[in-house]
C-alpha cells in the first residue's frame, strides 16, 4: 500500500506529464458533499494541483446539495473556482418533447414497419389526450424530476397490453396510482381489529395530553374501553403484545428513544406515527372495523 | 544515523547470498567467483568472419555474415546452457547485425499523428558530431515544438525508449574511431580464428589453443586465466606485450569499464526545433565511480543504475552528450534475472542490481523497479525476445531474429500498462513516455487571440513574472531568513505567517526562497537546505518527522526513528548524512493541521530551534491569526514571538495584481478590472477569487464575441474587450445562490410545502416545526384553494426531496409525523421566490 502522500505525488506527477502531452484529464467526484468530510485532504490536494501544475485537468463535483460549497473549509473553498451549473427539472415544453422522445418507437428498428407506424400514431393520440395530461400533472405535482418521469414511464409501459402491443391511457393511469401509494394508510387498512384497538387507545391517550405512555398504559386504556362499552373483542395480554410488536414492525408506532437499553418493550415509551386524519381514514376503509372504534374516533375528531 | 556508503555496502554484502532466488535457474550463488560465463568461440569453418561480436557497421556491408556460422553454434550451446544456466552465454551475437536490414525497411510509425515518427538518419561512419548541419539541411516540415519519438532509427540503428546504449564521453571522443568488433586474444593478439574463452576475472579473451596448457574444450564452470590466478597468488605477472606497432584495440565494453565511455538508459527521445536529436537518460555507473569504489563482491560486469537524470535542460556541461550523435550503439544492462537467462547477447552485456543515489551515496535494491521496467518497456533484452530463441527446434538464426522482430512490433498496448498506482508504491516510472505523444496540428497552428492569451495568463497555475503588492512582507521574510542563516552562530528561529486564504502567503515565501537560491548560486550566502512541507499532505501529523528526515538525509525510515535521528541532529548537533550540518529552513504550510491532541509534534518542531547548534529555522503558515494562543503556553511562547500578517488584499492591490498579469495584453477595460477587484475586496480579498472572476469574464466575453461574429462577420468587430457587463455576469454567476432558482423550479407540492413552512414560521415564530403541523397547514391550503391534497405519505416524500438538496433541513423520513423540519434559507428568500408564481397565484396570500 502506498501512503496518501505517495499517491498524491503520483497523481500530481501524472497530471504534469499529461499536461505536457496535451492530454486532458477529467476527474469526476460524484456525491461531492461526501468528500467534504473530515480534513478534506483529497479535495485540497486535487484543487491545489489544479492550480499549481500546468495541466489540462478538470475536477467536476456532482452533488444534490445546494450548499455543498459551503461545507468546504476556507482554504479549500479559496481554491475552488466557484463555477456552478444548476440542473433544474424540465419545463412543460421540455417535458412534452421528452415524453414523445422517450415513448415513440424509432423508425429504423427491427420491428415491423406497420407496427411502428401504428404504435406511434396511437401514442400521439394519447399525448394529446386530456386525461393523460391530467395524469401527468398529478404525477408531477409532487415530484417533477426526470428520474421520477422515467420510473413512471417504465411502470406504464410494463403494464401495456401484450396482445395488442399498443399503449393506452389506462396504462398511464394505473401507473400513476401505483406511484402515489399511501403506505401508512394501506397499512391501517390491513390491520387486525386488535391492532386497531391499540391504535385508537394510543390516540385517546394522546388526546388526554399524556405525553409519554407505554404498553402498560395502553393496556389500561384498552381495558377501560372494554369495561365501559362492553365490547366483544377482548384478548389476553400476550396476544396484545404480539399485535403491538406487529405495529412496531409496520412502523405505525415507534419507540420514543432509539437507545437499546435492556428494558422490555412493555415499559418503553412509544409514539404513534400516523396522524389522526390518516387513522380516521384507515378505520373507514377497514371493513372489519368495529363501529365502536369509529364512534370513538368521531368523538376525538369533534373534540379537537 | 545515516548509513554511510560503506555500511550500505556491507548490508548488500550480507544480502547477496540470500537474494530472492525465485526461479530455480538462480542456483549458483552470486558471488563473483562462481559467476562464470563459460564462453567459447567457435571458429567459422571457412571464412575468417568474426562470430563473437558483430558490429552494425560491419554487418551493414556483409550481409552474408548471418548465413554461415550461427547454426552450429546454436546446436552446441544448449548442452552447456542446461548445466550452468546462470551465465551469459558464449555465442552472444549482437542482434542488430542480422536484423538490421529488415528493420530499416519495415519501419512502422507508432503514432500516426506525428509528422515523421521514426526517422532514419545516416551518419558517415565515425564522424560523430559533425553532421548536425547535414541533417538540418534535410528538414522538410519543421515542427515548431519538440517532437517526441518512441523509436528513432539513427545512423541505421534503431533506438527505442528504454534501450541501454553506450554514450561517448566528450573528452575522448577521438578514441572512439576504433571500435574493434572482435576481441583479440590476449596472447597472440589476433582476433577470430579458433575458439576463445573469457576469463571470469579480467574478462580477457583467450584462444583455447594459445593457452598453456591448451584447452580442448570450454570448461563448464568458472575459469580464470593463468595471469589472474598468478596475480591472486601474489606473483608478479607479466602480461604478454602486443607486437610492436600494433596498439591493442579495446572494445567498447573495456572502454566502459575503464570509464572512458558511459552507459545510459534512454528515457525519452525527442527532436528539437533545430532538428537535432536529444535524449534524456539515466546514467549507469561502474563500481569504481561510486563513493565506495569497487568492492570485492562486485561482478566484473556490474553497473549501478543512478538516479541521476541526465537532463538536457539542466545546463550542465554534460548536456552536449545527450545529443543522439553521442550514442555509439546498444548495450544490454540486465537485471539479475535477465542476466541469468541471457545467452548470446554479445560482449555488451552488463549486470545491474542496485541503484546508486549520487546525491546521498547510498545504494538501493533496484531490482524491483528494474523488473517492472523491463516488463513494460520494449526493452530489447526482455524475456519475451528470448523465448523464441530458447525453442529447442533449431532454426537458422535469421528466421528467429525475424520473428523477434515481428513480436516486437505487436503493439504492447494498455494491457501491460494497466498497473494501479499502488502497485508501484506511488513511485513513478516511465512517465516520460507519456510525453511522446504528438500534439494535434490544429492546436499547434492555432493563433491565440488577445482574449485567449488573457485567459491563459489569468490561470492560477501560470506563475506570474512578478509578485506585486507583497514587497514589504517579502522583505521581512528575507531579512528574517538571512539574519538567521548568515549569523555565524546560526541561532534557530521561528516565524509564524498568517492570513486569510488567497493572500499570497506560500507564494511569497517561495519567491523569497527562489531569490535566496540565486544568491546561493552566486556565492554570496552560505549553503543551506530547504524543506517544504504541507500539513494537509501528510498522512498523519507524526509523518512530518519522516518527511523532514528524508529530505535531509535521503533515507526513508519510520517516523519514530526519524524523530530520534532528528532529535540527535537538532538538539545534540550530530550529523545527518554526509558533510557538515547546513542550516535548515523548514517551511510548514497549513501548520494548524499539525496540532495533535497533546500537541507534541508542534512542540518538538518548535523546540528544536531553541536548542544551541540546531541551525533550524521554522516558518509556519496558517490561516488563523490566533493559532499560537489556542495552543499550549509552552508552544505559543516558542512560536508566537515573531509573526507576520498577510492582510486581505485591498482593491487597489487586487487591481495591480490583475493588471500586472495582463501586462501587454489588451483585453480588459480598466473599469472592468477595478469593478472585479472592488467586489472581491469587499467580500474576501482573495486574489484567487479575483483572478477567477476575471478569467470567467474573459470567457463570457469570448463566447459573446464568437456568437456575434458568426451571423454578421464584418459589422460587429467593434467591442472585443472584456467590459463591465461581462464582469458583472461573471460575478453574478459566482456569487449567486442557486436556491431561489431551485425553489422556483420545484414541483407544485414542493412549493405549497415551502409556503406552509413559511406560514408556520410566521404563525408560531419558531424556526422548527414538525411534519404533523405542516401537513395540517398544507391540507388546509389545498382544501381552501381547490387543490387536491395528495396524502401525507406523498407529502412526506416531497419534504424529504427538499431536504435532500438542503432547501429545508429535516430529520430522516422514518420519523414521519414527528419529523422536525426547518428552513435552510431565510424565509424572506423563500417568500420572494414563491410570491409571483404563475402556477399557484394563491400562494401569495399566505406569505
Amino acid at each position: 500500500m502506498a501512503s496518501f502522500d505517495d499517491n498524491t505525488q503520483f497523481v500530481i506527477g501524472m497530471l504534469r506529464e499529461c499536461g505536457l502531452a496535451h492530454k486532458t484529464i477529467i476527474i469526476v467526484l460524484d456525491e461531492f458533499h461526501r468528500f467534504a468530510q473530515g480534513k478534506q485532504r483529497l479535495l485540497y490536494s486535487l484543487l491545489d494541483a489544479m492550480q499549481s501544475v500546468t495541466s489540462q485537468a478538470v475536477v467536476i463535483g456532482i452533488s444534490c446539495r445546494l450548499d455543498a460549497d459551503q461545507l468546504l473549509e476556507k482554504r479549500v473553498r479559496s481554491r475552488l473556482s466557484h463555477r456552478k451549473l444548476l440542473f433544474c427539472p424540465p419545463s412543460k415544453e421540455e417535458l412534452d418533447r421528452l415524453l414523445e422522445c422517450l415513448l415513440s418507437l424509432p423508425v429504423s428498428s427491427s420491428l415491423p414497419q406497420s407496427y411502428i407506424v401504428e404504435f406511434n400514431k396511437e401514442l400521439r393520440k394519447i399525448l394529446a389526450d386530456k386525461k393523460f395530461k391530467d395524469t401527468i400533472d398529478t404525477l408531477l405535482s409532487s415530484d417533477s424530476t426526470v428520474d421520477q418521469i422515467l420510473r413512471f414511464l417504465f411502470l406504464s409501459v410494463s403494464s401495456m397490453d401484450l396482445k395488442t402491443g399498443i399503449l393506452s391511457v389506462e396504462n398511464f393511469m394505473t401507473a400513476v396510482v401505483r406511484m402515489n401509494r399511501q403506505p401508512k394508510l394501506e397499512c391501517t387498512k390491513d390491520c387486525s381489529i386488535l391492532e386497531l384497538y391499540i391504535l385508537v387507545c394510543m390516540k385517546r391517550l394522546e388526546m388526554r395530553e399524556q405525553v409519554s405512555y407505554n404498553f402498560n398504559s395502553i393496556m389500561k386504556e384498552y381495558k377501560a374501553i372494554h369495561d365501559s362499552f362492553q365490547t366483544p373483542d377482548y384478548y389476553a395480554r400476550n396476544v396484545c403484545i404480539r399485535a403491538f410488536e406487529h405495529l412496531l414492525q409496520c412502523e405505525l408506532i415507534s419507540f420514543m428513544d432509539n437507545r437499546r437499553n435492556n428494558q422490555s418493550i412493555e415499559f418503553r415509551p412509544v409514539k404513534l406515527l400516523i396522524s389522526p386524519y390518516e387513522l380516521h381514514q384507515g378505520l373507514k376503509l377497514n371493513q372489519s372495523c368495529p363501529t365502536i372504534l369509529q364512534k370513538l374516533m368521531d368523538q376525538i375528531g369533534k373534540r379537537s | 544515523m545515516a548509513e554511510t556508503p560503506i555500511k550500505a555496502r556491507k548490508r548488500l554484502d550480507l544480502k547477496t547470498p540470500s537474494k530472492p532466488l525465485s526461479s530455480p535457474s538462480f542456483l549458483p550463488p552470486q558471488t563473483p567467483n562462481t559467476q562464470t560465463p563459460s564462453r567459447h568461440f567457435i571458429p567459422p569453418s571457412i571464412e575468417s568472419t568474426p562470430t563473437r561480436r558483430s558490429s552494425r557497421r560491419l554487418s551493414l556491408h556483409s550481409d552474408d555474415l548471418n548465413l554461415t556460422p550461427e547454426k552450429p553454434i546454436k546446436q552446441t550451446t544448449p548442452k552447456t546452457l542446461a548445466k550452468s544456466p546462470k551465465t551469459p552465454k558464449s555465442t552472444r551475437k549482437s542482434k542488430l547485425s542480422s536484423t538490421q536490414t529488415e528493420k530499416v525497411s519495415t519501419q512502422e510509425p507508432i503514432h500516426p499523428k506525428s509528422p515523421a515518427l521514426s526517422e532514419k538518419r545516416k551518419r558517415k561512419s565515425g564522424d560523430g558530431l559533425g553532421n548536425a548541419v547535414k541533417t538540418r539541411a534535410r528538414a522538410q516540415n519543421v515542427p515548431k515544438k519538440r517532437v517526441y519519438y518512441k523509436k528513432v532509427v539513427f545512423d541505421g540503428c534503431e533506438f527505442v525508449v528504454g534501450d541501454d546504449v553506450y554514450v561517448k564521453r566528450r573528452e575522448n571522443a577521438s578514441s572512439d574511431d576504433e571500435d574493434p568488433e572482435v576481441e583479440e586474444c590476449r596472447v597472440c593478439f589476433r582476433g577470430g580464428r579458433g575458439l576463445m574463452i573469457e576469463c571470469d576475472d579480467c574478462l580477457g579473451g583467450f584462444h583455447l589453443k594459445c593457452l598453456k596448457p591448451p584447452l580442448k574444450e570450454v570448461p563448464e564452470d568458472d575459469w580464470t586465466c593463468g595471469f589472474c590466478e598468478a596475480k591472486k597468488l601474489g606473483k608478479e605477472v607479466q602480461l604478454p606485450m602486443p607486437p610492436k606497432g600494433k596498439k591493442r584495440a579495446r572494445t567498447l565494453r573495456e572502454k566502459l569499464l575503464s570509464s572512458d565511455l558511459w552507459a545510459a538508459r534512454i528515457e525519452s527521445i525527442w527532436k528539437e526545433v533545430d532538428r537535432t536529436y536529444w535524449f534524456r537518460a539515466h546514467w549507469y555507473m561502474i563500481p569504481e565511480e561510486t563513493a565506495a569504489g569497487r568492492q570485492p563482491h562486485n561482478l566484473r560486469r556490474e553497473l549501478y543504475r543512478t538516479n541521476d537524470f541526465a537532463d538536457a535542460e539542466a545546463n550542465d556541461p554534460l548536456s552536449l552528450l545527450l545529443q543522439m550523435e553521442s550514442v555509439i550503439r546498444h548495450c544490454y544492462v540486465m537485471s539479475p534475472k535477465e542476466f541469468a537467462k541471457a545467452r548470446n547477447e554479445g560482449d555488451d552485456v552488463f549486470f545491474c542490481e542496485y541503484e546508486y543515489d549520487i546525491r546521498w551515496h547510498s545504494f538501493r535494491d533496484s531490482q524491483r523497479s528494474m523488473m517492472k521496467k523491463s516488463d513494460d518497456d520494449d526493452d530489447s533484452a526482455s524475456d519475451e525476445d528470448w523465448k523464441s530463441t530458447k525453442d529447442p527446434v533449431s532454426e537458422s538464426e535469421e528466421d528467429t531474429d525475424f520473428e523477434d522482430e515481428i513480436e516486437k512490433k505487436k503493439p504492447r498496448g494498455p494491457s501491460s500498462q494497466e498497473l494501479a498506482a499502488n502497485s508501484r508504491k506511488g513511485r513513478i516510472f516511465g512517465l516520460q513516455k507519456i510525453g511522446t505523444k504528438s500534439i494535434p496540428k490544429h492546436v499547434r497552428c492555432h493563433k491565440q487571440t488577445e482574449l485567449e492569451r488573457a485567459k491563459q495568463t489569468l490561470l492560477l497555475a501560470t506563475l506570474p513574472k512578478s509578485l506585486p503588492c507583497r514587497d514589504k512582507e517579502m522583505e521581512e521574510i528575507s531579512t528574517f531568513i538571512k539574519g538567521a542563516i548568515c549569523d555565524d552562530q546560526c541561532l534557530g528561529r521561528c516565524l509564524y505567517i498568517h492570513g486569510v486564504p488567497g493572500t499570497g502567503k506560500t507564494m511569497s515565501v517561495l519567491a523569497v526562497m527562489r531569490s535566496l537560491k540565486s544568491e546561493l548560486d552566486s556565492g554570496s550566502i552560505k549553503p543551506y537546505s530547504f524543506v517544504e512541507i504541507n500539513g494537509l499532505k501528510l498522512a498523519t501529523a507524526e509523518n512530518i518527522y519522516r518527511v523532514i528526515y528524508e529530505a535531509l538525509s535521503g533515507h526513508r525510515v519510520s517516523w519514530k526513528k526519524a524523530l530520534h535521528f532528528l532529535n540527535e541532529r537538532f538538539s545534540e548537533g550530530k550529523q545527518v548524512g554526509k558533510g557538515v550540518n547546513k542550516p535548515c529552513i523548514l517551511l510548514i504550510d497549513e501548520l494548524d493541521l499539525l496540532v495533535t491532541r497533546n500537541q507534541s509534534v508542534l512542540y518538538n518542531i518548535l523546540d528544536w530551534p531553541t536548542r544551541p547548534n540546531s541551525k533550524l529555522i521554522v516558518i509556519g503558515i496558517a490561516n488563523t491569526m490566533d493559532l499560537p494562543e489556542k495552543l499550549l503556553p509552552r508552544i505559543s511562547s516558542r512560536m508566537g514571538i515573531h509573526r507576520l500578517c498577510f492582510g486581505p488584499y485591498t482593491y487597489q492591490q487586487l487591481q495591480e495584481i490583475i493588471m500586472s498579469r495582463l501586462k501587454g495584453i489588451d483585453a480588459f477595460d480598466k473599469q472592468a478590472v477595478e469593478f472585479a477587484s472592488r467586489k472581491v475586496a469587499a467580500i474576501s480579498g482573495d486574489a484567487r477569487r479575483a483572478l477567477e472572476i476575471c478569467r470567467r469574464a474573459a470567457e463570457i466575453a469570448d463566447y459573446r464575441v464568437k456568437n456575434q461574429s458568426s451571423p454578421a462577420d464584418t459589422t460587429s468587430v467593434g467591442k472585443t474587450n472584456v467590459g463591465m457587463t461581462d464582469v458583472e455576469a461573471a460575478i453574478q454567476e459566482m456569487f449567486q445562490a442557486p436556491h431561489i432558482q431551485v425553489i422556483r423550479n420545484s414541483s407544485k407540492m414542493g412549493k405549497i410545502f415551502l409556503a406552509g413552512m413559511v406560514h408556520e414560521l410566521y404563525k408560531t415564530g419558531m424556526a422548527e416545526t414538525t411534519f404533523e403541523k405542516l401537513a395540517f397547514a398544507v391540507s388546509c391550503f389545498c382544501t381552501s384553494n381547490g387543490e387536491q391534497f395528495p396524502g401525507c405519505d406523498t407529502l412526506l416524500r416531497v419534504g424529504c426531496k427538499l431536504g435532500e438538496c438542503r432547501i429545508i433541513i429535516c430529520e430522516p423520513g422514518s420519523r414521519h409525523r414527528l419529523q422536525k423540519l426547518q428552513l435552510n434559507f431565510p424565509s424572506d428568500d423563500v417568500a420572494f421566490a414563491l410570491k409571483d408564481c404563475q402556477e399557484l397565484p394563491w400562494l401569495a396570500k399566505y406569505l
